[in-house]
């Protein structure tokens, strides 16, 4: 059993990550992009990748890099690394960002651009997919939840190289006719790689620990837990893999999606019992925010589960997919993103500025480092905007969605400014030799014992 | 055998359900008055729960727990001396990060079972600042205490942990200053 020090970029990765959300939410309140454009449309592929690497990916990593270690109880495989793949994932991204505008023609022609953007990119998800892996790896046999996260980090890897097929295939680098029909009928594989199996399977697996941890429920390591494990694996390696055989094969792979589709479903089915039970069995009777909601985000996944549903029931999928993956990725993605963020900010600011000192002078407790109350109203209208922004979709009221996107613009940057107080420690005296923290910086190196 | 003890033993009763009412930790007095136990004395002990972190640190003195709930769901233990002083402490864990041999008896038990995060790790750096050096203070936990660990090496303490025999619990054993 080994310890865990801080993972010193982690500040720096939510920052970016914060910053690229509000940037796609004043985009779609300006009207940039789905549903003032087309869904294939080259700024509407903008706005979804700001929002899936810079704002969520970064997120995640930034996450993995500090609970990775504490899933496995093993230190991080390596301090050194996490900066440079921030600086490559940022670079990237940019690119990324300027290959799609190049494609809607707001640049002038720059074929290279994508395929740089992918090799920048692959390179930075490269080297945080070697330094999980490694980590991950040393602590074998693994715990459930950081079972989920290897498979994650496999989805991940998928849903690069099918990223990279594309760029690629743009630059008119791919002659292959297998992978050249790969590229033009992947793109919903793609999204389900990265949306279900990195991004959500990510999520629900770091949800059972941190929900029991945040709660004092009991940990979840039974039959069903398991099988929601084994389901969702499942289910995503048919949708992937399947998909991308039949594509080869030059099959419909939309067979590979409703097969995967079944097992999913199950699955989550079990993963909505067993969040439930964390709940109820919870001996935490008062939760603090973060716990308040996440159950908040995990009810918009299982509403945006129903919707796909009830949509796929009525005929209307294709029209409403829009509408069904910004639920998913605003209502439940960033929802429990932002709400871990509030609890994770102040523990690890806490740790960083008093750990040092702790039993040696009166120190406050992580709660005092928020102020929770002021700061439930912006979740409540995060939230909210989130719902009024789906209905606007499904109604296809743009000036509605637009206006929606204006207020979770409006909340995200006052939960925002509710993490930059903590971190500032607003409200706390300083004393014995207590310094304020950096906003989004690491400190000085710790000195080696 | 243990039955034939329990016959020829005498106990000394000790309560401390009125010391546990007020909040307080029983702990140092309990210690006390088994050190003062005769070498053919039991101790028959009163509490307000199932103490059971006592049983693996009295069970290293050579004691063995019996248990009975009693009215108004106290506990009643009688700790019968089983005449065998185990040989060594039993390694609590794989991974232990340092030499267990020689350590003595913790002089501290936290119970940091249910507490939210981070609190066991501030009790228990609390507990160590006012211990004399070479002390041992044992812990008991809902999950390993990753954070707290590089805060031990750099103060200089030994520690060990691993998994209780109470299925899932962590005991976490800390010399002070190495």
């Amino acid at each position: 059993m080994h310890g865990v020090a801080l993972s010193r970029w982690t500040m720096s990765y939510f920052a970016a990550a914060l910053a690229a959300l509000m940037a796609a939410e004043v985009l779609m309140a300006a009207g940039y992009g789905f549903p003032s454009a087309p869904l294939r449309a080259p700024e509407t592929l903008l706005l979804v990748h700001l929002v899936a690497i810079g704002w969520l990916s970064l997120l995640l990593c930034g996450a993995l890099f500090q609970f990775v270690p504490v899933l496995v109880a093993r230190p991080l495989f390596s301090n050194m690394l996490p900066l440079p793949t921030l600086v490559l994932l940022l670079a990237g991204l940019v690119a990324l960002l300027m290959g799609f505008l190049q494609l809607g023609g707001a640049l002038g022609a720059w074929p290279w651009l994508l395929p740089v953007a992918a090799s920048l990119l692959a390179g930075g998800f490269m080297l945080a997919l070697y330094n999980l892996g490694r980590t991950l790896w040393a602590a074998r046999p693994l715990p459930l939840p950081a079972r989920f996260v290897a498979v994650a980090l496999v989805f991940l890897a998928a849903t690069i190289a099918l990223g990279a097929l594309f760029s690629s295939a743009f630059a008119g680098l791919v002659t292959s006719d297998a992978l050249l029909r790969i590229a033009g009928e992947g793109v919903g594989l793609h999204a389900v790689a990265g949306i279900g199996g990195w991004l959500t399977f990510t999520a629900m697996g770091v949800s059972y620990r941190l929900l029991a941890m945040f709660m004092l429920a009991p940990e979840t390591d039974g039959s069903r837990p398991r099988a929601v494990f084994g389901l969702g694996t499942a289910a995503l390696g048919v949708a992937v893999l399947g998909g991308v055989i039949l594509v080869v094969f030059d099959m419909p792979s939309g067979l590979a999606l409703i097969a995967g589709g079944a097992a999913g479903l199950a699955g989550i089915a079990l993963y909505g019992a067993d969040m439930a039970m964390l709940y109820r069995k919870r001996k935490r009777r008062v939760i603090e925010l973060n716990s308040q909601m996440a159950a908040w985000a995990l009810a918009y996944f299982f509403a945006s589960i129903a919707l796909a549903l009830i949509l796929i029931g009525l005929g209307v999928f294709y029209d409403h997919i829009g509408a069904v993956v910004f639920l998913l990725a605003f209502g439940w993605l960033s929802g429990l993103g932002l709400a871990k963020l509030y609890k994770i900010v102040a523990f690890m600011t806490w740790l960083e500025c008093y750990g040092p000192v702790l039993g040696r002078m009166p120190t406050p407790r992580v709660q005092d480092l928020v102020v929770e109350g002021p700061a439930r109203k912006w979740f409540v209208l995060y939230f909210l905007s989130v719902l009024a922004a789906t209905a606007a979709l499904l109604g296809q009221h743009i000036l509605g969605f637009r206006l929606a996107a204006g207020l979770m613009v409006v909340a995200t940057a006052l939960i925002a400014a509710h993490l930059v107080r903590t971190r500032r420690l607003a409200g706390i005296g300083l004393a014995g030799g207590v310094r304020r923290p950096h906003l989004f910086l690491p400190g000085p190196e710790p000195a080696q014992p | 055998m243990k039955e034939d003890h329990a016959m020829t033993q005498t106990f000394v009763d000790l309560d401390v359900r009125p010391i546990l009412l007020n909040g307080g930790e029983p702990f140092s007095k309990i210690m006390e008055a088994v050190e003062r136990l005769a070498p053919d004395e039991g101790l028959r002990l009163y509490a307000t729960f199932k103490p059971l972190p006592l049983f693996q640190v009295l069970g290293a003195k050579g004691f063995s727990p019996e248990a009975r709930e009693i009215e108004g769901g106290d506990w009643e233990v009688l700790f019968h001396r089983t005449g065998e002083q185990p040989q060594a402490q039993e390694a609590p864990g794989e991974g232990a990060a340092h030499d267990d041999s020689g350590w003595p008896e913790p002089v501290q038990l936290l119970d940091n079972r249910d507490l939210d995060p981070p609190e066991p790790m501030v009790r228990i750096l609390a507990a160590l600042e006012t211990m004399a050096s070479g002390a041992v203070l044992c812990a008991l936990l809902d999950r390993e205490p990753v954070f707290l660990f590089p805060e031990l090496e750099k103060r200089g303490h030994a520690w060990q942990c691993g998994p209780d025999a109470d299925a899932g619990t962590y005991r976490l054993l800390v010399r002070v200053g190495g």
